[in-house]
């Protein structure tokens, strides 16, 4: 193996953080179980999560993937009117591919939802290891085709629905992306890829570089691909819908916005998406944060560097929704 | 009979990313004024007369704002002539103990001007400063370096570590706080900017607070997929970055041996440097040396932010200032000054 130079130091706030939250045993293939119990009992119901804020929700079971079971999406939007035809933001949640569920993100979904005057739809895509690829994506892709197919009685603009989504949830983004293209599917107007979870190869500086010491280690990544590729999981030639950097045709794909934390693993391949779609003629907006760890956003939302990498992606929000 | 010469097929014409619509306006504000005459070995002095007359003093730029000027001498490189610096301090009385030697000393900003090596002065993009001088006390110091082709490397970049040097050695009587002292400049200036950091730490001269570096011209090579996809189009477009280099390098732009103090992109060691701000447009030259010298920052363990803007154009947030995305761009650049700096409110 390569020799590696440390990698760049954490922000200080974010370290304080870091050094501040309570261990957690590291993630193998039979802790799985109790660690998505784990999120599950720490995440706030919908309501609890909207508190008295100005946003309503309906709980929708969407069909799923031909011959699979329906589909669970919340779908938020704000309580006051909203133009007959909002913009939506389909998100995908992150965990590895093995943990986690939409709740996780309901919070920053209320936040999009009243700042943008958006319609935002959560989706529960199935996990790996028991669903490997390709359930989730064509779980997240066939919650995308019902809110295009229904946008009318959504009250949603067809033409300005984003895919998004954090870590796992911004790797299956990219491939939902990667497959609307492909199948002619519905157009999206964007993709907002957080810190996204997209090259099963592990073989990137920043893999060797971040291997610990920050929220997600390479340990816990290799388990994500592993569980969600089996005998494919280090191969060149896995599906570019389960992990996009495997993907040589970059073009045609809809506006891209990457955000990243220069101290975290997925540093480089998000780095190197970002190069690939530019190279092709596409368009993209690039953000690696000094000193930012996997989801630092979520873990330090207070910190300075939560609050820049937020109005940046808002910016961006505004430029593509036209809000 | 001769061997057939063997001619590899043209590269395809590279589609290039496309410039946010409502920057459109801008560059094509900003090419009218500038870009008059191509910018060709043979038009560079024309041109650098022409942007010249674009440029208005740094005191008419301040208009009533509360900021006072010094232009001072320094000395140059060894055996150089002396160069000129302006010095920008909050205005004395305005509340600022910066100047004064007393009181909380105070960041400083070393600004370097662009121009492709081959244009500008000390008084283009210094206004970049001012609201940080007025509102945080910085001082801010721009530095006038000799410019190419007359003045070719070693000459630009030397006369800016000079200016370095003397900042550094007048900090405590400007209010300054040395190690709160950082280097900034767009385009060329970006990459004296870096040249001045690589120079700083191989010298061990001044401890720098950090490297501001937008839209930076790194990379003699002009190999870059973007280099190929702004050709005869953009604020700065493949044609004119040939031009700069080879005015700075002559013969020896693009070959092996190349300084990395003229041609950051150059070095092979990015360790020990100070924290990096990169900032650059989706939809221009200097995209891909931007990316590549960040992630090679961050591959040595050095610290660095990295934006990349979509649709910006060469220098987008300067003379676009009111879209929407250089909005966002000069707000990002504000708070890593605020959590580098740790300006005062």
């Amino acid at each position: 193996m390569p020799i590696t130079d440390p990698a760049p130091p954490f922000d200080t706030e974010l370290q304080a953080t870091l050094a501040a939250m309570p261990e957690t045993p590291p993630l193998t293939l039979s802790s799985i179980p109790a660690a998505r119990e784990a999120l599950a009992a720490m995440m706030p119901t919908v309501a609890e999560a909207i508190g008295d804020r100005a946003v309503s929700f309906t709980e929708v079971l969407v069909p799923g993937p031909a011959g699979q079971p329906a589909v669970a999406v919340t779908v938020l939007r704000p309580r006051e009117a909203v133009p007959a035809a909002a913009g939506a933001l389909v998100n995908f949640h992150g965990g590895g591919m093995m943990v986690g569920n939409r709740f996780m993100d309901t919070g920053r979904l209320v936040d999009l939802v009243l700042e943008l005057g958006v319609v935002a739809v959560n989706v529960e895509y199935r996990l790996a290891p028991e669903h490997p690829h390709p359930a989730p994506v064509e779980d997240c892709y066939a919650a995308l085709v019902w809110v295009a197919a229904n946008a009318m009685q959504l009250g949603v603009d067809p033409d300005r629905i984003v895919v998004m989504g954090g870590s796992a949830g911004g790797g299956l983004s990219a491939g939902v992306a990667l497959l609307a293209r492909d199948r002619g599917g519905p157009a999206l107007a964007a993709q907002l890829l957080l810190c996204p979870m997209i090259d099963n190869l592990n073989s990137t500086v920043s893999s060797r570089q971040c291997a610990t010491g920050g929220t997600w280690t390479l340990d816990a990544n290799l388990l994500g691909w592993q569980s969600l590729l089996g005998g494919e999981a280090d191969s060149t030639q896995a599906s570019i819908y389960a992990a996009p950097s495997r993907a040589t045709d970059l073009a045609g794909l809809p506006p891209a916005f990457i955000e990243v934390g220069s101290a975290e693993l997925f540093r480089d391949e998000d780095v190197d998406y970002a190069s690939r779609l530019w190279a092709a003629g596409g368009q993209a907006e690039l953000h690696v944060w000094s000193g930012g760890f996997h989801g630092f956003d979520m873990y330090a939302p207070g910190s300075a560097l939560a609050a820049a990498a937020l109005d940046a992606r808002l910016s961006w929000l505004r430029r593509v929704l036209g809000a | 009979m001769p061997e057939p010469v063997h001619v590899s097929p043209p590269l395809p014409a590279l589609a290039p990313v496309s410039y946010d619509p409502e920057l459109v306006a801008g560059l094509a504000a900003f090419l009218d004024a500038v870009e008059q005459l191509p910018l060709r070995a043979d038009t560079i002095l024309a041109n650098r007369a022409h942007f010249a007359s674009l440029v208005p003093p740094v005191e008419q730029q301040l208009g009533d704002r509360p900021i006072d000027v010094e232009h001072v001498m320094a000395p140059g490189p060894a055996g150089a002539p002396d160069i000129e610096l302006t010095v920008l301090r909050p205005r004395s009385g305005t509340g600022s103990s910066a100047g004064t030697g007393t009181g909380t000393p105070v960041p400083g900003l070393y600004l370097i001007h662009g121009g492709g090596m081959v244009l500008g002065n000390r008084h283009f993009g210094v206004s970049d400063a001012f609201d940080l001088v007025e509102e945080h006390g910085v001082v801010a110091v721009s530095v006038e370096y000799r410019l190419a082709p007359e003045h070719p490397h070693p000459a630009p970049v030397e006369d800016c570590y000079a200016g370095l040097l003397w900042f550094a050695a007048a900090a405590s009587r400007l209010g300054v706080d040395p190690d709160r002292i950082m280097v900034w400049g767009a385009s060329a200036g970006g990459g004296l900017s870096a040249a001045v950091a690589l120079l700083a730490r191989d010298r061990r001269g001044p401890a720098l607070a950090g490297q501001l570096l937008g839209c930076p011209m790194i990379d003699d090579r002009n190999n870059t997929v973007s280099s190929h996809q702004y050709n005869g189009i953009g604020a700065w477009d493949r044609s004119n970055n040939h031009t700069g280099w080879s005015a700075l390098l002559g013969d020896e732009r693009g070959r092996a041996g190349v300084s990395p103090y003229a041609a950051p992109a150059r070095a092979i060691d990015l360790a020990g440097l100070p924290p990096a701000y990169i900032e650059v447009g989706a939809a221009e030259v200097f995209r891909d040396e931007a990316v590549d010298y960040a992630s090679r920052l961050w591959a040595a363990g050095s610290q660095a932010e990295l934006h990349v803007w979509a649709g910006g154009y060469h220098g987008f947030s300067t003379f676009s200032p009111d879209a929407v995305v250089s909005r966002a761009a000069n707000a990002a650049r504000a708070t890593w000054l605020q959590r580098t700096l740790r300006l005062l409110r």
